[in-house]
Formats: C-alpha cells, structure tokens, sequence
C-alpha cells in the first residue's frame, strides 16, 4: 500500500484538527496509508508574508529535513503546498544543495483533491449527500497551483449532490493571513461579498479546500448567518461517507 | 579644475548602465497571426465586419465612377454643404472639385488656404466631413491606415463629425505588420505621423456607458473601391 | 499632485461606506472580466500572446540604457529634441520654461499619468499657463479637482447627476441632461474651442520604439491627435521604462494593451510620430519635443527584483481583477498610480516608510499576476518589500519594524525548528487564547486581533492538537504504526 506523509498547516493542527482527522480517513478510504511526522511544525508562511526571509529560511530547511525523504507530501492546504512549491527554491537560492533539495521536493508535494484525483486517480470516495452544494475556489489552489477541476470532480462523484454554481467563485474571500485583522473593514467587505454569493446561489453547503478560507467564511457565517454551514472538502467526504446500510 | 556637472542623460544612463544587469533570455516565437492565411475576399469581409461592429458604415463599389456616385448618395444623406479634401494619390484622380459643382458642395483642400491658421479655422468650423483616401485596410480590426505628409493633411480626417475614407481594395491586408514594413521600411523616409483608425471616436469616461464622436468623428465611412 | 498614500485606512474607509460605487465597480467587474476574455480569445493562443508581451517588457527593462540610447539616436536624427530629465524639478522646470519663452497661454493635455506623477499641470498654473485636461475624463476629474479613481477611466465613478451639475456650472452646458451623449456633446464643444487655438499639445507616451525613435499613442477620443497635430509644439513626455526594441514588439504590445485595457482588438487611435512636421504639410508640430523622465527609475533599476516593476503598460487589467480595489475603489491609493499597479510602484517611487499600506493591504490573491501582460509578479513584489522594510534596506527609504513583532518572530524561529518547543509554546498560549471561549467558539480575544473579531468568531484553539492526537489514532489503529524510515512495522 502506497504511504503517503501527511503535512497538517497549523491552522488546522491547532484550530481544526478534525480536518486532519477526516484528511486522514479520506487517504485511507483512498486506499493510502498516512503518516505524519511528529517533527513537522509550519511550513513558514507567516514569516515569509511579514517579510521575515532569513527566519522563513529556517522553517523551509526544517521543513525539508522533516519531508526530505518522503515519496509523497500531501496536504490539505493550497497555500502550504505553494510555500513549499514556489517560495522555497526561491528563498533558499543562495544555498545550492538546500536549492536542489527544494527543488527536488517540490515536484512530490500535493494538496489533498489534487492527490486524489490526479494522482491516485480516485474520484468516487463512497460517499452520497441529497443536495446542492457550492465550491470556493481558493487563490492559492486555483491560481497557485491551478488546481479548479479535482476537488469539483470529487463532489460531483458525490451521489445525490448536485454542485451549482457561484458568480464569483474564484473571487479572494479577504482572508490573506494578517489582512484579515490589519485591514479588517475591507476584509469584511470582501468575505461579506463572498457570502452573498454563497447565500443567494441555493447552496445548502458552501466547500472548500482551504483553511483560512474555512477560517474566515466560516466565522463570519457563524457571526452574522449562525444557521449557515461551511465545510473543508476532507469533512464533507468523511460526515458523508456511505456505510454498508447506505449502499443497500 | 572645476569639475563640469554631468548631464542629466550621462547620468541617468551611468546609472542605469552601472545597475546589476541580466541576460537577455531568448525568445519563444513569436505568436503566429492567423489572418495571414486569409485571401483578399474574406479580408474584405473580415474588415468589413469589423469596422461595422464598430459602427462604421462600409461600401462596396467597382470603380471610381461608382465611388463618385457613392459619394453623391452620402451628400445628399449626410445633407453636405461644405467638405474638406485630401489630394492624396486615391481623392485627387476622382477631381472632387468638379463633382462638388455638379453636387452642390462646397469642396476645398488644405492648400487652398494661403496660410495654416485659415486652414485650421476651416477645417475646425466650416467643415462638414472631411474626405481622405488611405494607403491601408486591415483586416484583422476594420482598421485604416492613413500616413499623413503634404497631400493628406492631419486634421481632415479629425476634426470633421464625419470622415469619408476611399480605399482601393488592392490596399487591404490582413495585418498591421504588412502596414507597417510598407510605411516603415525605409529610415530615411519615415512620415511625420502614421494613424491607425478604427472607427469614429468615442469614449466610455461617463460611468461605463460608451458613446461616439468624442472629439474625433462621429461617424466614419470607409468606400472600398475595385 | 499631492500624496496621500499614507490616508489609506481612512480613505478606503470612505470608500468601502459608499454602496452606490461599491455595486457600480462589482457590476463593471464582471462585464470587464467578460470583455476581455472574450477579446483575448481573438489570438490563436491567449496565454501564448500574453506571455511573449512579458517577454517583450523583460527584455526591454534587461536593456533599458542600450534601448534609450538607441531611441533617442534615432529621434534626433528623425529631427525631434530630446530633454532628459532626473526629476520633477527638471522637467516641470524645462516644459514651463518652453511654454513662457513662446508665451504660450495655454496647453492641451493628453492623458498622461506620468505627468500627473510630475505635477506638471501645478507647475504649469503656477507659472500662470493653464493646463486643459482633454480627456473626458480627466477633464471632469479636472473641473472637480479631485484624482483620478482608476487609471483608465478616472471619472469613471462620478454620477451622471454630478456631471451634469458640474457641467452646467462650468461649461455653460444649457440643457440640464442625464444623457452622457449629450453631456460628452458639451464638453466635445468646449474642448473643440481649445483645440482650434492650441499653440501646444502635451502628452504622454505609450510606447517608444527604439529601432526607429517613432513615439506611439493609444486612445479612443482623438484628443491626443488633436494635441499632436493642431498645435505648432509637440511636447511627449515619457518615464524611462516606455521603450521597447522595434515595431514588431510595438504591434505586439498595443494588441494586448487594448485587449487586457478596455477589451478592444484595437483603440480607434493609434498615432505614431516619428518627425516634425515636413515643411510643405499643412498642419502637425514644427517642433517636437520629448521628455524623457527618470524621477527614481535609475535608482530603482538597481535592484534587479524591485525593478521588474518598471514592466507595467499601463493597461489597468490588474485594477479590474482586484478584489480589493473593487471595495475600495482609487482614491485609496493615494496618488497618480493605483491598484496593483500602484501598489507595486509608487512604493517604489515615493519610499516605503509612506506607502507601508499599499503593499500590505492585499490578500496576495494573485488575481492581477494572472492577468498581466508584461509578467509582473505582484505578490511576489509585495512580499519583498515587506523584506525590505524588515531588513531595513536603506535605498527603498524603509520603516523599520516594531520591537514586539521583531521578538515574535525571533521565538518564532526558534520554535519552528524545534518540534517539542513548538508544542509546549501551543499548550502555553492555549489557556490565553480560550479565556473569552463560550462552547468552544471565541468571541473575542484580548490583544492585537480586535480586527479579526470585529465581524468573525474563531473556533476555540483545540484541545487537543492533531499533533496530541496522532499518537492516538495509530494507537487505536496498531496496523498504522510505521518505522522510523517510513516503512510499516
């Protein structure tokens, strides 16, 4: 069976470790055995956007120690995957092997629906849910990494869900990490817009595959629309998976 | 010794040419222009299409004998008193002049005028439509080509609300670049000026919503010939 | 033009309040969107087309001294004067003094948003020459006295009430009309009178071609051909980074300027000078003369990173993709540059320490990279002069950062790297953090994320963290446990 390294953003780690419970049992469902690396802390991020580089730097070497010599990294965050992906090579250039290393690690990192889909080639997960759904197209997982199709294609493989469409679903929510509180009227402007869309497109479920999207959509749902759910993908999967009665 | 300032243009390139500099990475290729492949017949439709789209008004007629009664139609349609010519190598064999005096307008050229200013008061205030041919249509965008020097003065196809362009159709080409080796080709015969013209004027600057006949033209009609 | 980069909280404030331009801009956000894909699939290959123009803008800042030095050989010997000029002083200084010596009265101005950049049309005033905005508009903005809310379409947010009402006033339009045809009527009329009498025409500068010194603008209006052609002095001003290598690459550009800019195959003027006019034409400048403006470009062009600003076409595709310019609207940016493009620029220009909000009020989306056809990469710009501003790069006139967010970071970096020192920080800061937690959701938390609060709750930091967890989801699960080298026991 195939192991794959799971990387958990501390976002989930510390705010939703059910994500990372539900990431787990989706990789087993998909026929995968998961392991994580008690090692792992963050991947860097908050250093690299404050503009902290040399102190991004340390995270990145610890990051590729911990995942040097994993076949497969997978994780169920965009914008993780593009830290690694993109920002690593970049941030450690100066440094030929630690280069090399990030380069060479960033061909075997994946976010989650991207994994499944693309490379485990897995699409129906055994799970069924009556109703419409919607899908945030996160800025990191759609333009990042250009992944739009995969997690769309694990929904609709969803039997009894119908995914009906935002006008803007590929549209930033305003979360961007310390945006979200350093410019918090234009972020909620933006988060306010996103929720309109989710609200007036008939959705009973707004999903995604992001964690600060989740963060944010999902506390401004919980302020001022309480009744309204929104879910990580990994979730929706796992609270919806058939058992052995469902397929009767 | 004193030492002599330097200029302004030593010191902005010593400073540019003393910055960290890059290799040049070379180049894909550069995109192909798909209208190239097209024959004379479908870039005549192709500009026509799209100089219609943009409310521009285009005639076809076989020759210059047709052109003039073209003309006509447009005069008496458009109610012309007075019209301002070129004498470029397409208007000066229709003889305007004469076809004025059988159709009741007032036809002047630039060069009537003894002087610039009469010139531009004329073509500011007294001008009707101004009426130009053009050493290229292009296809790709219903565009005309206008290079502008003695016999096709600049304001004749600017001021006016309406600008008559006469084109031989032996002129169109699919793309700028074929206008441009032509125009360009030699350095040391480069023109003053050289206009693409898509259409009459407009704007958009009022909330979004788009009208014509800003400060140019309102209103541009174009006559392929042959 | 006065700056204003550091009212950018305020500004936005003022912005995000007003609802009628809010739903206006989102409207327009989606018809732009549409325009321009639908324009862009008119090439064989969108993408392919877009990025040769990143390329074609690469290539000219990698050889901008050699591109300029080739430019201007070939102007002058076209017969055009050439002024350098390092900065503001020295143009504004150079053009008002041409001006004064012919005793010139007024100027007609094309849209030229260097020029705004210079404040030349204040210096001109000042020195008692009156500067007419022909730009629709930039002539509304003008009469309004306000700057410009998109770099495109700088009125673009003005009611068709307030035109009207402005119009009335200051241009003796007599029939009180909401019609934007008839109100542009008035101002076609107006402006008319001005364009007749010019004695000197100012614009800006769309491309320079080097192989050629030929200046090329681009517009819809005709008022940049009026200035060029009815006046006896052509006054071009262009910043440094205009220039590209020939007409080929020149074409090229103007396709993807008019396709990302306003979803057009082509503005109906594209206007290429190369000469004065000859001597037997009967209308065109005697003498034209170009600007060429540095205003900090040679300094910024020492950085190879910062400098890949200096790309930028001017095509405003990155406004329209913002969503965050679609809250807040222009103004915010607080000079003549705004949206992405001015974030990444007036930085650049006016120093970090007063532009500190422009490259951190973004979510880094990336929506404006996705669509720019010189290839900058604004996120990653942003992201580096956060940098600069943390390493205290003097040249880019940094603000240094404040001591508590230094020690975070300093902790920070001690504990990513050290897994248990991570956690044990986790369990620390937990019972801070949950204190205001009412069934696991917080409210609000004390301390520097007031911001976050203000409209969101947060889950209460868990209990348990996946890390705690993980031993005991392989304890419950004995087939899971694995080796130290990844292989399964």
């Amino acid at each position: 069976m195939e192991v794959i390294s799971i990387f958990i953003p501390c976002t989930v780690d510390l705010f939703l470790p059910h994500i990372a419970e539900d990431t787990v049992s989706l990789l087993r469902r998909a026929g995968v055995k998961p392991i994580y690396h008690k090692e792992q802390t963050c991947c860097g991020q908050p250093a690299i956007n404050a503009g902290y580089r040399e102190q991004a730097k340390k995270a990145a070497k610890h990051f590729i120690r911990v995942f040097g010599d994993d076949e497969k990294v997978v994780s169920p965050s965009g914008s993780c995957v593009c830290m690694v992906k993109y920002h690593y090579p970049e941030l450690l250039a100066e440094e030929s092997e630690w280069r090399r290393r990030a380069e060479e690690l960033s061909l075997r990192i994946y976010e989650l629906s991207q994994y499944l889909v693309d490379v485990r080639k897995v699409e129906d997960v055994g799970a069924s849910f009556d109703g419409k759904v919607a899908y945030h197209e996160s800025c990191h997982i759609v333009r990042g990494l250009g992944v739009s199709e995969q997690p769309k294609k694990l929904i609709r493989a969803v039997r009894g869900t119908q995914l009906v469409p935002l006008k803007a679903a590929d549209s930033c929510c305003g979360f961007g990490g310390e945006f979200a509180n350093s410019y918090p009227d234009i972020s909620e402007s933006m988060v306010k817009d996103k929720v309109e869309d989710y609200l007036s497109s008939g959705a009973d479920l707004l999903l995604l595959c992001e964690p600060g999207c989740l963060l944010n959509i999902g506390g401004f749902l919980s302020r001022k629309h309480p009744g309204k759910k929104v879910l990580h993908l990994a979730s929706f999967l796992a609270e919806y998976q058939e058992t052995m009665n469902d397929k009767r | 010794m004193e030492k002599v300032k330097q200029s302004a243009r030593d010191e902005i390139l010593s400073k540019l040419k003393s910055a960290p500099r890059e290799a040049v990475a070379s180049r894909p290729d550069r995109p192909v222009l798909k209208e190239l492949s097209l024959i004379r017949d479908e870039l005549i439709e192709m500009f026509s299409k799209n100089l219609v789209q943009e409310t521009g008004v285009v005639h076809r007629v076989k020759d210059r004998q047709e052109a003039l009664e073209k003309l006509s139609q447009i005069a008496q349609e458009e109610r012309l008193k007075k019209v301002m010519i070129a004498t470029d190598d397409v208007v000066a064999p229709l003889n305007l002049v004469d076809w004025g005096k059988k159709n009741n307008v007032e036809v002047m050229t630039p060069q009537d005028f003894g002087n610039r200013d009469s010139y531009v008061d004329a073509v500011f205030e007294e001008t009707d439509a101004g009426i130009t041919g053009a050493d290229f249509a292009v296809a790709e965008s219903g565009t005309l080509g206008l290079v502008h020097h003695r016999n096709r003065a600049r304001l004749v196809s600017l001021s006016p609300i309406l600008h008559i362009a006469i084109v031989p159709v032996e002129r169109m080409v699919a793309v700028y670049e074929q206008a441009i080796e032509k125009v360009f080709g030699k350095k040391e015969s480069l023109p003053s000026q050289f206009c693409f013209v898509t259409g009459p004027s407009m704007t958009a600057d009022i909330r979004g919503i788009p009208f014509k006949g800003m400060h140019g033209p309102r209103k541009v009609i174009a006559i392929l010939v042959g | 033009m006065e700056i204003k980069t550091e009212q950018f909280s305020e500004v936005a404030r003022e912005g995000l309040k007003n609802a009628h331009a809010h739903a206006f801009l989102k409207l327009r956000a989606n018809f732009v969107r549409a325009r321009r894909e639908t324009a862009l699939s008119t090439f064989p290959d969108a993408a392919a087309a877009q990025t040769y123009g990143a390329t074609i803008r690469g290539e000219a800042i990698a050889r901008l001294p050699e591109l300029l030095e080739e430019f201007e050989k070939n102007a002058l010997a076209n017969g055009a004067r050439v002024f350098w000029a390092r900065d503001a002083k020295e143009a504004n200084e150079y053009i008002v003094n041409l001006a004064k010596e012919k005793g010139i009265e007024y100027v007609t101005k094309g849209k030229s948003m260097v020029t705004e950049e210079l404040g030349l049309n204040e210096a001109l005033e000042k020195n008692g020459v009156k500067a007419w905005e022909t730009d629709l508009g930039e002539f509304i903005i003008q009469l309004l006295h306000l700057p410009p809310f998109h770099i495109v379409g700088p009125a673009i947010n003005i009611s068709v009430e307030k035109v009207r009402d402005l119009f009335i006033e200051k241009i003796n339009l007599k029939e009180p009309t909401l019609d934007p045809v008839q109100l542009g009527y008035a101002a076609r009329l107006f402006l008319r009178d001005k364009f007749h009498r010019v004695r000197m025409g100012i614009t800006g500068v769309n491309i320079a071609v080097a192989e050629t010194g030929t200046l090329i603008n681009v517009e819809n209006e005709g008022n940049i051909r009026f200035s060029k052609s009815s006046p006896r002095t052509q006054v071009s001003v262009m910043s440094l980074e205009k220039v590209v290598p020939n007409l080929e690459d020149a074409l090229h550009l103007v396709r993807l300027l008019c396709r990302n800019c306003t979803g057009q195959k082509l503005s109906v003027y594209v206007s290429m000078d190369n000469t004065p006019k000859k001597d037997d034409e009967m209308d065109g400048p005697e003498e034209l003369i170009i600007v060429i403006v540095d205003n900090g470009r040679s300094k910024i062009y020492q950085d190879k990173i910062a400098r890949e600003a200096m790309r930028c076409i001017r095509c405003g595709a990155c406004l329209n993709s913002c969503p965050v310019y679609r809250e807040i609207g222009g103004y915010a940016y607080g000079w003549a540059y705004s949206g992405p493009m001015g974030q990444v620029l007036n930085p650049l220009l006016l120093g970090l320490e007063r532009t500190q909000d422009l490259y951190r009020a973004t979510t880094l989306c990336g929506a404006c990279k996705g669509v720019c056809p010189a290839g900058i990469d604004h996120p990653s710009l942003f992201l580096q002069y956060r940098a600069k501003d943390v390493l205290s790069e003097k040249t880019f006139r940094p603000k240094k950062r404040g001591p508590t967010e230094r020690s975070f970071f300093r902790l920070w970096t001690w504990a990513v790297a050290r897994y248990w020192l991570w956690n044990l920080g986790v369990r620390m800061v937990r019972p801070f953090i949950n204190k205001e937690a009412h069934e696991s959701v917080l409210r609000n938390v004390r301390g520097p994320f007031e911001g976050w609060f203000r409209s969101r709750d947060l889950p209460a930091m868990a209990e348990k963290t996946f890390h705690d967890r993980w031993k005991e989801i392989q304890n419950q699960n004995p087939e899971w446990k694995i080796q130290k080298d990844n292989t399964q026991v």
